[in-house]
């Protein structure tokens, strides 16, 4: 799924490309500062749920911006990518006034770019490999906010490219869920000419990206133009549709389908089983997320409307709790904590949420972690009780251990608390086919080059088989998945056209 | 007629003073149904370790790949883990209750306190009908005074047992600057029994390759007197029952423990040895032993020898040593 090194050579060598290289001495491109994304002020964002909080770089901050580039004669920055974007093309492409070439570029091997540009986790990624950071020792290209500038400039242009697809070959296939996995996978595969249907359990196409991650890191319109891009690229979306439950796979094959992709998801919430964790106002962050971003429950209008408290905490230090704790700001917190029982340094979060979290006034107890909670007549949590954690030797995972400190405890007067310390996979698929290996955590179990279960005709990615992962992840294991799901059908079909 | 072997240990009706022990032999259902076939009076299922979750842990985070990749996924990792162990071991006792008609005794390996105690409750909710704490803490933490030490057992104690109403007993080890102010002192602390003796890891050295390698796990037929003094001492000062553990290798043994004053011996390397048909040739060679003695019951021996509650200890002791080695001359 790389790029061939003979293609980036023969593009980079094209004319365009050398004459940018020309027009400026690498020295002049080095000295130019970082860009910095401009945002929504704290005092404003912190009022609003849907109002983003990045607003984009201008024509003129992503032309400064993709001036940087060195044009790499070895882009390592493409091999940080899980979906081998041609990163200096696009990159090119701005700083030459092309962007909607940039744009079409980024769709070459990414079915979603407005998104990764803004939930990709890039400083550990593409940008963690930028010449910049691995030999300059300096901040790498804004690559993450340059992929946004230009999708979002294709969006605004009105002039989408919708990408080729090769001619109907008739055979069907179909993805179990809607989430960054599966839409990568249909993108690819209706590229290659398959009749792709997405089934989607619930009213709204788009997965974790509509209900798990909050509008003002990723509106939901712009994920709706995405998939409005894949629509018309010839995919179908079926919505409230549970494989398994409203058909089962037979049903499926019955009707033609030939393939599956099983993108489900890992939605189901985990929590600490510690005492108290049963009273009113403690939350899964699943839930709380899910019913703010994609049943409306912040709404007055709401007819279930969700939980708010005074004095929140979340417990965790992901994306999840980063999204969580600023959430219960907006939705009128006066104080918003995180929870989180190592250092900021070790939390997953990326390193732009926390920023943006700490603006707006949230709090973080690093080191702490939750024993207990307590109640009032009511059973609606009013306390808990949290002990200081040391930092150990390093563990397995190479990070160091958090260990109690015993008789450290101390309270804290909560009344919303949202548990943000991971999900577990999506168990109806695996339920449904007893023939498919799965982990003892519920995970699918994938040949990891092919993606291709222990049934031959499915395939899957993503949360499903990773447990939890990013969006881009997913998308690289979609990516991955339509190549080899691809091979496979075309052997089918080659070996049936053999026999008749 | 209730059989003579019959006893009763933290409250609990046993038909036999002896007790398969928690050992890797008792963390199945199938081998549980054995030990109560040959005879057994109870079972203390296998204990859950805080360390071999750990080592679960790092052992299933090998097959997970970078960690990178995972960072949210795996960052509360652990928690799940063992989570998963603890849920699997309610079941094993949720399952050895259904399958067995004695007495199942769970019992948890304590390193941390604030931890188990929850736990505890859980247990109990599964059906265990007692609960025995592995009070596993090295006195080998420069880091900690004998104090300190010590406190962590009643800390443990004390959370425990404001969790449940099932009864709960610890195992320690001998390793206490005044082992018997602290056997007194945990048996009046809320607990219904005591085990003397756990036994700890024990290094040796192989010469020929100059390294250090674990001694044999199983005890000896002689470490049995290390726990035969103690109960012989404390029998008559303690507020709970006593368990005798390590080194019964043969029935005169369990009979000294009991003559000593344990109320029931628990049984582990023999098992390893014998198989649990070793249960079932004690049981039948006390019950000999004690219709050639004329005791109807264990209760009309046990403690027999223990020492009185007149005595001092200490000098009973010195006294003894005195006599002892004064027997040496040549």
């Amino acid at each position: 799924m790389s790029i061939d090194p003979e293609t980036i050579k023969k593009e980079r060598s094209a004319g365009w490309r050398e004459a940018l290289r020309a027009k400026t001495k690498n020295k002049d491109r080095i000295a130019i500062e970082r860009v910095h994304m401009p945002e929504l002020e704290p005092e404003i964002r912190v009022h609003h749920q849907d109002r983003e909080v990045n607003r984009g770089l201008t024509l003129a901050q992503a032309s400064l911006e993709a001036s940087r580039c060195m044009d790499c004669v070895n882009p390592t920055c493409i091999e940080g990518c899980p979906v081998s974007i041609n990163i200096p093309k696009f990159v090119k492409y701005i700083e030459n006034g092309d962007i909607l070439n940039a744009a079409s570029t980024l769709k070459e091997t990414n079915a979603l770019p407005a998104v990764c540009g803004r939930v990709c986790p890039q400083e550990k990624q593409c940008e963690s490999r930028c010449f910049y950071v691995e030999k300059l020792h300096k901040p790498s290209v804004a690559i993450g906010h340059l992929e946004r500038f230009a999708a979002d400039f294709e969006r605004d242009s009105g002039n989408c490219n919708i990408p080729e697809t090769l001619p109907p070959n008739g055979i069907k296939v179909a993805t179990v869920g809607s989430g960054p996995a599966a839409l990568s996978f249909a993108g690819d595969m209706v590229k290659y000419g398959y009749d792709v249907t997405v089934f989607e359990a619930l009213h709204e196409i788009g997965g974790v990206l509509k209900y798990g991650i909050p509008e003002f890191r990723l509106p939901n319109a712009i994920v709706d133009f995405e998939i409005e891009n894949l629509r018309k690229m010839g995919i179908k979306f079926v919505t409230n549709f549970i494989v398994g439950r409203t058909a089962s796979f037979d049903d499926l094959k019955e009707e033609g389908f030939q393939g599956f992709f099983i993108g489900s998801g890992a939605g189901l919430p985990r929590f600490m089983e510690i005492p108290g964790e049963n009273y009113n106002g403690i939350l899964s962050s699943n839930e709380y997320l899910t019913r703010v971003n994609l049943m409306g429950a912040n709404s007055d209008e709401s007819d279930t409307p969700v939980l708010r408290g005074k004095n929140v905490a979340v417990i965790g230090g992901g994306n999840t709790a980063m999204d969580s704790v600023r959430t219960a700001l907006r939705l009128g917190a006066e104080k918003a904590t995180i929870i989180y029982r190592r250092s900021e340094v070790e939390m997953p979060a990326r390193v732009e949420e926390v920023k943006h979290a700490k603006e707006e006034g949230v709090e973080f107890m690093t080191l702490c972690n939750p024993v207990e909670y307590f109640a009032d007549k009511n059973g609606r949590v009013n306390r808990m009780r949290v002990v200081r954690m040391g930092l150990g030797e390093p563990d397995a995972s190479g990070r160091r251990r958090p260990i109690v400190l015993e008789g450290s405890e101390f309270d804290l007067h909560v009344d919303l608390v949202i548990v943000a310390v991971g999900v577990s996979p999506n168990p109806l698929v695996p339920a449904s086919l007893p023939g498919l290996k799965v982990s003892r955590w519920g995970t699918l179990i994938v040949d990891e080059d092919k993606m291709q279960t222990s049934l031959p005709e499915m395939f899957a990615g993503g949360d499903i088989v990773r447990g939890g992962a990013t969006v881009i992840l997913a998308m690289g294991d979609g990516r991955r998945a339509a190549e080899h799901m691809h091979a496979f059908l075309e052997t089918e079909r080659r070996g049936d056209e053999g026999t008749k | 007629m209730m059989n003579e072997l019959y006893t009763k240990y933290m409250g609990l009706d046993l038909r036999s003073p002896l007790i398969a022990g928690s050992c890797n032999l008792t963390d199945n259902v199938a081998n549980l149904k054995e030990i109560e076939k040959a005879g057994a009076g109870a079972v203390v299922l296998k204990s859950v370790f805080e360390e071999e979750i750990y080592l679960e842990y790092a052992s299933e985070l090998k097959k997970l790949g970078p960690m990178e990749d995972n960072l949210e996924f795996l960052d509360y990792y652990d928690v799940e883990i063992r989570q998963d162990n603890l849920k699997r071991y309610l079941d094993l006792i949720a399952s050895a209750k259904a399958a067995l008609h004695i007495p199942v005794i769970a019992s948890i390996n304590c390193v941390t306190s604030q931890e188990w105690s929850f736990f505890a409750r859980k247990i109990e909710a599964a059906g265990a009908d007692a609960l025995e704490l592995n009070l596993f803490i090295l006195p080998s933490d420069l880091r900690q005074s004998s104090s300190d030490n010590e406190n962590t057992y009643f800390e443990i104690i004390r959370r425990v047992t404001s969790q449940v109403t099932i009864p709960v007993s610890v195992k320690i080890s001998p390793y206490f600057s005044n082992l018997g102010r602290m056997i007194s002192d945990i048996s009046a602390s809320g607990i219904k029994g005591m085990v003397l003796f756990n036994r700890f890891y024990s290094p040796d050295i192989d010469i020929d390759q100059e390294i250090v390698k674990s001694a044999p796990k199983l005890s000896s037929p002689g470490d049995y007197r290390l726990p035969l003094r103690w109960i012989g001492m404390m029998a008559s000062r303690v507020e709970c029952d006593l368990a005798a553990s390590t080194g019964i290798h043969d029935w005169e043994t369990a009979v000294k423990l009991m003559l000593a004053g344990a109320k029931t011996v628990q049984l582990v390397s023999l098992l390893y040895k014998e198989g649990f048909k070793a249960i079932s040739n004690f049981n039948t060679r006390i019950a000999t032993w004690m219709e050639t003695k004329q005791y109807a019951s264990i209760d009309d021996f046990r403690g027999k020898l223990a020492m009185g509650p007149q005595v001092n200890p200490a000098e009973y002791e010195r006294v003894q040593f005195m006599k002892t080695f004064s027997e040496y001359t040549r």
